[in-house]
């Protein structure tokens, strides 16, 4: 990792886990922090197959909600630290990635990008149908048992800003790795021409199924960690197609493919969700942050196609 | 020794017969070449023996083993190593990256550095090796395929019209590349083309297909006396 990468990127992580420390900060914004955190770290689990592999999963969500209400499922009834649980859950998150794969990933097309909608809305029905496991419509509430870290529960959102930056960091040093290892090559070979990656060797299918099962796993990691903070997980929130879409945006609008891009992607998203939102409330405009959120996304679909990663090289790369 | 052997081969679109019963071997380090005219077979047969796409009846045979069903990544791991006739590059990808994917895959262990490097030099890569393949000439992108196809193990190079559409000179150079890889390397070449005149400078044998069958097999010299060949692809002037 080159020296400024690594001031630049470690300064700002070191800024971030300061912010609990400013005297006469509100728990609101850690909590928005903490909020910024969880949607980068999805971003970034997306990035994975979607930006490195080109596997278009529109229903990520999933993986999200079985992780967290599996850890929230396992506190409840068994006592099982979460600590324990998530593993369980990114596991489970996983196996269900390579189940979906297995039927999918064989077929060319938009087989698979339907199937994982698809899988999502189905999961969204059997969470409200299964009230006894999953509290249907109304949600499971993780048991409270205060500041217990052996729980992973705390008073105060500033722990799960600390536990969210951890995993942040380590996502993307995880994706810069990625970027260079051969899975990560193989990843990108398959994402950029099927067939050209296997007439060079590549296993197209098990490097779809691998590269998918990596980044079920992380957001299922994503899915514990907000299920711990929030301590309630519901069916739309798990498996809607709300929560589907809003995974893809922090890649989408930093960079796909790219292990700053989520990152970027994910402040600017979760600040411009911020300040429309209070613009909409001062200005008594009900609706009109949702309608400005739209708007200044639309522009980055169209503007810079390539996020804001691509739009930053294609600067650098024009001539004055 | 036989490095393919094409046994029986057909395959159907539907209705239209695309492939009727085509027979034929390659020797080891051999540069065969595979013409005819437009819709003959030639690009359906290619895609067939890299795996690409399913045989309908019959048998492929490399190194004496049948791959018939076997998958294409396989069949470039046991050696069989291709271009495409349209360019087909990993867009996002470096010169470099471009050929560490499959040097990755085909040679052994390290020796995926070393296989990189080589190939760089031998394609004459080296300088563009952080380029990306948006920033390469047509015949730096055609060198970049070979050089991709080649890297690492390859005993069977199958060339889909790589050599058409460049300037004399660039034609000459790959040419040039291609016979020190038959010649120094052992490897086999089978290549598809329609300039002629690349054709019988490389091709130590051809075979003409026509309506999906094989019409001739023979030396170049056969092959342009060929009352057949000529009548169905070459036309009279070719005798001249």
């Amino acid at each position: 990792m080159r020296r400024r990468d690594l001031l630049v990127g470690g300064g700002m992580a070191l800024a971030v886990a300061l912010v609990p420390f400013i005297p006469g900060i509100n728990s609101y914004y850690i909590s928005v922090i903490v909020r910024a955190l969880t949607f980068i770290m999805l971003g970034q689990a997306w990035n994975v197959i979607a930006g490195l592999g080109g596997q278009l999963s529109l229903g990520h969500g999933v993986f999200f909600g079985v992780a967290a209400y599996a850890v929230a499922f396992l506190f409840n009834g068994f006592g099982i630290s979460p600590w324990l649980g998530l593993w369980v859950a990114m596991a489970l998150s996983a196996l269900l990635a390579l189940l979906i794969g297995l039927a999918t990933f064989r077929s060319r097309g938009v087989y698979f990008a339907l199937a994982t909608v698809a899988i999502s809305l189905g999961f969204e029905k059997v969470a409200r149908f299964l009230t006894a496991y999953t509290g249907g419509d109304a949600g499971l509430a993780v048991n409270f048992r205060g500041t217990a870290p052996w729980a992973m529960q705390f008073r105060g959102p500033a722990p799960f800003l600390w536990m969210d930056l951890v995993v942040v960091v380590g996502f993307y040093l995880f994706t810069r790795w990625l970027l260079r290892s051969r899975l990560g090559l193989r990843l990108q070979a398959v994402r950029d021409d099927e067939d050209a990656a296997a007439a060079s060797g590549v296993d197209v299918f098990a490097t779809k199924m691998v590269g998918f099962a990596i980044s079920a796993a992380m957001t299922g990691l994503a899915g514990v960690l907000h299920v711990q903070f929030y301590l309630a997980i519901d069916p739309g929130t798990a498996f809607g197609l709300f929560q589907a879409i809003q995974i893809q945006l922090p890649a989408l609008i930093g960079g796909l493919g790219t292990a700053a891009g989520p990152i970027l992607g994910g402040a600017i998203a979760i600040l411009l969700s911020e300040a429309t939102n209070w613009w909409a409330t001062v200005s008594k405009l009900q609706g009109a942050d949702t309608l400005v959120y739209g708007v200044v996304l639309l522009g980055v679909v169209l503007f810079a196609p390539a996020g804001v990663m691509g739009f930053l090289r294609r600067k650098r790369a024009t001539p004055r | 020794m036989i490095s393919l052997k094409v046994d029986s081969l057909s395959k159907d679109f539907g209705g239209l017969k695309v492939l009727r019963d085509v027979n034929f071997t390659v020797e080891h380090g051999e540069i065969l070449g595979l013409i005819g005219p437009n819709g003959a077979g030639k690009s359906t047969l290619f895609e067939i023996i890299g795996g690409a796409m399913a045989a309908g009846r019959g048998r492929i045979e490399l190194f004496g083993r049948d791959v018939t069903r076997m998958p294409p990544h396989q069949r470039r791991r046991l050696g069989l190593c291709r271009t495409f006739q349209k360019i087909r590059l990993f867009a996002n990808l470096s010169v470099a990256e471009n050929i560490r994917v499959a040097a990755n895959e085909t040679a052994a262990g390290s020796g995926a550095d070393a296989a990189v490097e080589e190939t760089l030099a031998l394609l004459n890569l080296s300088a563009l090796r952080e380029a990306h393949p948006d920033e390469l000439t047509l015949a730096e992108r055609k060198r970049l395929e070979i050089a991709r196809a080649m890297t690492g193990t390859c005993r069977i190079l199958m060339l889909d019209e790589s050599l058409s559409g460049l300037t004399h000179d660039e034609s000459e150079e790959l040419i040039d590349v291609v016979r020190r890889l038959n010649r120094e390397r052992d490897v086999t070449v089978v290549l598809v083309e329609h300039v002629m005149p690349v054709v019988m400078a490389l091709a130590k044998r051809l075979i003409v297909l026509h309506h999906g069958t094989i019409i001739a097999d023979g030396t170049p010299e056969q092959i342009v006396e060929n009352p057949m060949v000529i009548e169905a692809y070459l036309g009279e002037g070719a005798r001249a």
